[in-house]
């Protein structure tokens, strides 16, 4: 029985295609401003990287912040419960998940079935979210993508102490003036996000091991970071943008058995 | 503009207050005492609120602590982040009052610059400087699962009325009732009254001390002032606060005699309302001192006489409940506007800095309004600075430092 | 047709409702914003009690006034003055609820322009004597204030009558929220919501008729013990979202009780019949259900909603937490405790007001249901 999972983000949109629990394909695109052409784009490609046509779906399960304009989805189901189910998929050893994405960040506690326990979220602030990462890249002037790279050869992160966005970006400025290294701003931006997201996440109980997940998991900074505050590893999948499509199509799949 | 005058090192130690090494010593001694363990300290602890009556706990041999005062040391320190982020991660939401959160998480993970504060005994609330310290006091309550005793006073919007003055009397009796039980003794009355004649005597004192910059050039800026203020909050009843202020009283008007001030070249004189930024204290006062503004004189510091007008030296604990329920703070908008004119007339300022501190509502909310009517009656510049007493994380030097310069500019 | 159909008109323009009742009644109109408020005496004056809500626009003259970190509540109503909305008030009653209303008493004082505002300083204790007096001083107070402001004393009798007719509208609430209880098919929560946001600012007498005939048709429709669905209390201070009954129907549950400030909090328990009206008057408002700005002990709150989930079998419970709103913030740790002791499920939702029922709070809402 196959399944799609479509996952649509404020950014980026994913695809993934799932039969008897292993993944035929998987697409990232970006979202545009059409939630629903995205999410039809999305599963297009991911049904030609099957070498499948559409009618050998069962099931679509759409998620994410546009899922509800994925009108030929069979169920909509948010990305919180998809991200525990997905995260289950990739590691069943996982009891908890830490996700930050690009508008938002959330931390999950998971049972032994892969099911939310708990959730708790920041969706109001851009602390703590990749958009914050965006904001300081351009205020740095250095591409976002090197950002987990460069932060590695920090001496000494450059300490940020506001809460808030711009307040931020204010003192990443004020560091550039005052010399101080890319590197060791960059460490502190990461250690910025790293506590926001642990003091969040810390209103729930989470046991490891931990997954992390959404597009900020790419960056090695922000990982690293966010062990040292945790105190303990954090498992990051090479999928990890793709948890929440994963969970989605795997919804379809037990439900339909 | 005049360019920034910056202080040698020689000069710096000129101007230094000599007493404050025996502040320290003192409060010192005082948290030592306390951090005792029960069975050698021998006398209990009662955590009590910054405008609580403290005077019958000095009757009862208790030793006061204050929250409030940790909260502050804890700013200073610039302990308060880490301590808020756990506040945070124990559920507790990012705008509730720093003093709260820093001290429900210090008492979480024994921080805070002494490793914690000794557990109470008991538990004294008073709600006439916030609504806050009724629910922060109920959770420690829970958490310490000793008695809690509320004294409840009603607010002055307008007029302080018999039925309030009723209701605050009772419940001093009520206080002094709970402080028998729980102590398991009787109240000396005799003593009270010598406790509440120290009282009056280190409040005479400590206006004393505060009225001094009221001469030009000022001997202290509240900078200062905010450094004195722990001893008439905690040590408020004893001779210990009453000798050292005498000490203290005695070198400024020695600087005032010899004309030392604390700023060189003494030009503006402002007054700064709200509490302090704790953690940011000597770069605030290197900003003013080094455009040559003195700050004169503070709303907040200034609350620790209030009671004095209302206290009677022959019967002070027939006025106890009345003179606390009528601090400046438990008072309308409008009446706390004419607290800051007097105040701005009485020491000849040019000018109010305003800290609107996210922390504190009751003292922040209105002062917008309280800034028009300044500049309405007074026609005096005055400037805004948004950030919170303990929680660095809401503030924003380039920001302030930007409004604090804009608005030294416009004082000519 | 929607049983509830008046009702959701009348709320869909309270100021409309108010100046309507203005013209026709020709009394006064006096706004107040805590369910704490005697309306009782307001009403045996013969004005209308009118409970004020932040509006839905953005704000812009309450920034003149009050900073960023206060909550919309507060902010809002003051704005709903500031514009010249509530032209249609005498003025207001302030009872002491939290830091954020007595300031904006002061405020609304200063600034507003009513020729009638009275300051109601109820104790924040509920127990004990000193307590108990000093209560029953502040509603002789206010009476006396009303009666100069009216031109009119204010009899026992009267008193008594408008006091019968508030416990009818509560009993009546009351009834219909149990019936929703035993059966959540009954009625839709949008219904009651309606209902209870009325209550605020509707006509008493008018209103006890309303509800009263609500409970009949409803008990003669009698409950019938539907029972497939997810069970959920709503807790927190208010709640004016219809959107949020909507969608958790259309998710498969039903709201079955609350303690809501808005809701149950004001609707449960009464005011005694016998005796001196003024003296039952101050015990109601000592014993009802505590609001988290008052208090009533350590754990009044707490063990309230301990008992309503397990009252009326609930699945799960939705947390309302309004932002800036510090009473309910600080016991949140302890509510949550409770529940995760007693393996309650339950979501934190934060709200930046009371209206808005946006993406993002579905979103949690929804995943909450997926959970259960």
């Amino acid at each position: 029985m196959i399944t799609a999972g479509i996952d649509v983000g404020s950014i980026s949109t994913k695809a993934v295609i799932i039969e008897g629990g292993r993944i035929l394909s998987a697409v990232v695109i970006g979202s545009g401003y059409n939630a629903r052409r995205a999410g039809q784009e999305a599963l297009d490609l991911a049904l030609k990287e099957a070498g499948l046509q559409a009618d050998r779906i069962v099931g679509i399960v759409a998620t994410g912040y546009g899922r509800n304009s994925v009108d030929f989805a069979h169920r909509t189901v948010t990305e919180i419960t998809c991200h525990g189910l997905g995260a289950h998929f990739l590691d069943p050893a996982v009891r908890s998940v830490i996700d930050i994405g690009g508008q938002d960040s959330k931390a999950m506690a998971l049972n032994e079935q892969g099911r939310v326990r708990e959730f708790v979220m920041n969706d109001k602030c851009a602390a703590g979210t990749g958009r914050f990462l965006e904001v300081m890249a351009r205020a740095l002037e250095v591409d976002l993508e090197a950002f987990g790279r460069l932060s590695l050869k920090a001496d000494r992160p450059a300490p940020i102490s506001s809460v808030c966005t711009v307040f931020a970006e204010s003192e990443v400025i004020s560091l550039i003036a005052a010399g101080e290294k890319r590197e060791n701003i960059i460490a502190g931006i990461h250690a910025a996000v790293a506590a926001r997201v642990t003091a969040m996440a810390r209103r729930i109980a989470l046991a490891p091991p931990t997954m992390m997940t959404g597009g900020v998991a790419k960056n090695i900074g922000v990982v690293k970071a966010l062990e040292e505050r945790l105190g303990h590893p954090l498992h990051v999948s090479e999928m990890a943008q793709l948890t929440g499509a994963i969970g989605a199509a795997l919804i379809m799949a037990s439900s339909s058995s | 503009m005049t360019q920034p005058i910056l202080l040698s090192d020689a000069e710096k130690e000129r101007r230094k207050i000599k007493a404050d090494d025996r502040m320290r010593e003192i409060m010192a001694a005082y948290y030592m005492e306390a951090k005792l363990p029960p069975k050698e300290r021998k006398k209990k602890i009662a955590w009590i609120t910054s405008g609580g009556p403290v005077e019958p706990l000095h009757v009862m041999d208790v030793i006061p602590i204050y929250p409030e005062n940790y909260g502050a040391m804890i700013g200073a320190s610039k302990m308060g982040v880490p301590l808020c982020e756990k506040a945070e991660e124990m559920g507790y939401a990012r705008d509730l009052c720093s003093y709260a959160r820093a001290d429900i998480a210090a008492a979480e993970v024994q921080g805070g610059p002494i490793g914690g504060l000794p557990e109470p005994d008991m538990l004294i609330c008073c709600n006439n400087i916030c609504g806050t310290v009724l629910k922060w006091y109920e959770v420690q309550a829970r958490r310490f699962q000793v008695p809690l005793f509320i004294l409840d006073t009603p607010i002055t919007h307008t007029r302080f009325n018999d039925d309030m003055r009723r209701y605050v009397q009772r419940q001093v009796k009520e206080y002094i009732g709970f402080l028998e039980e729980v102590c398991g003794r009787p109240f000396d009355y005799d003593r009270m009254a010598e406790v509440g004649r120290l009282s009056i005597r280190g409040q005479e004192l400590w206006q004393e001390i505060l009225e001094t910059t009221v001469h030009k050039p000022a001997p202290m800026t509240c900078f200062d002032a905010f450094f004195h203020l722990a001893m008439i909050v905690t040590l408020r009843g004893t001779q210990t606060a009453v000798d050292y202020y005498q000490m203290l009283l005695a070198e400024l008007k020695e600087r005032v005699a010899r004309g030392i001030g604390m700023v060189p070249n003494e030009k503006y004189r402002l007054v700064w309302d709200n509490l302090p930024i704790w953690y940011r204290l000597r770069w605030l006062s290197n900003k003013f001192m080094e455009r040559s503004a003195c700050l004169v004189a503070d709303t907040y510091t200034a609350g620790w006489t209030s009671w004095l007008p209302l206290t009677d030296r022959n019967n002070f604990l027939g006025f106890l409940g009345e003179s606390y329920a009528r601090i400046f703070l438990n008072s309308g908008t409008d009446l706390m506007a004419e607290n800051i004119i007097r105040i701005v007339k009485k020491y000849d300022a040019q000018g109010v800095v305003f800290h609107s501190n996210r922390s504190c509502k009751p003292y922040s909310f209105g002062q917008y309004d309280i800034q028009r009517i300044i500049q309405q009656r007074l026609g005096i510049p005055t400037l805004m600075i948004e950030a919170d007493m303990v929680d660095e994380r809401s503030f924003s030097e380039g920001q302030i430092e930007t409004r604090i310069d804009a608005f030294l500019e416009t004082l000519k | 047709m929607d049983p509830f159909k008046r009702i959701k008109e009348i709320v869909a323009d309270p100021y409309a409702y108010a100046r309507t009742w203005k013209k026709e009644k020709g009394g006064l109109v006096i706004g107040h914003f805590c369910s704490y408020t005697p309306v009782e005496l307001i009403a045996s004056v013969g004005a209308l009690p009118f409970r004020i809500f932040p509006g839905k626009d953005a704000l812009s003259l309450a920034d003149a006034h009050l900073q960023a970190y206060c909550c919309n509540p507060v902010r809002g109503a003051l704005e709903e003055a500031l514009r010249g909305r509530l032209d249609f008030l005498e003025g207001a009653a302030f009872p002491h609820t939290c830091d954020s209303m007595m300031r904006l008493s002061d405020i609304w004082r200063l600034n507003a322009g009513f020729p009638f505002h009275a300051d109601v300083i109820l104790p924040v204790k509920t127990t004990g004597e000193s307590a108990a007096e000093y209560s029953l001083a502040v509603l002789q107070r206010f009476k006396k204030d009303l009666e100069r402001h009216f031109k009119r004393t204010l009899t026992t009798e009267k008193l008594g009558e408008v006091l019968r007719v508030y416990n009818r509208i509560r009993r009546g609430l009351e009834r219909l929220y149990r019936l929703r209880s035993e059966d959540p098919f009954l009625f839709g929560g949008g219904g009651l919501l309606a209902l209870t946001q009325a209550a605020g600012f509707m006509d008493p007498y008018d209103l006890a008729e309303e509800v009263e005939g609500l409970v009949e048709r409803f008990e003669k429709e009698g409950p019938q013990g539907r029972s497939r669905v997810k069970r959920l209390i709503l807790s927190g201070g208010m709640c004016l979202m219809p959107d949020l009954f909507q969608a958790l129907e259309g998710l498969g549950a039903r709201v079955v009780w609350d303690d809501f400030c808005t809701g149950a909090r004001y609707v449960e328990g009464g005011v005694e019949e016998e005796g001196d009206p003024l003296q039952a008057l101050s015990r109601r408002y000592l014993q009802r259900v505590v609001c988290p700005a008052k208090h009533a002990g350590l754990r009044s709150r707490g063990e309230y909603l301990m008992e309503k989930v397990k009252e009326h079998r609930a699945d799960g419970v939705l947390l309302f937490q309004l932002k800036f709103c510090d009473p309910h913030a600080f016991d949140y740790p302890y509510i949550k405790g409770l529940l995760d002791e007693a393996g309650v499920p339950h979501v934190h939702l934060e709200i930046e007001d009371p209206h808005t029922f946006g993406g993002p709070l579905r979103t949690r809402c929804e995943a909450f249901l997926e959970m259960l």
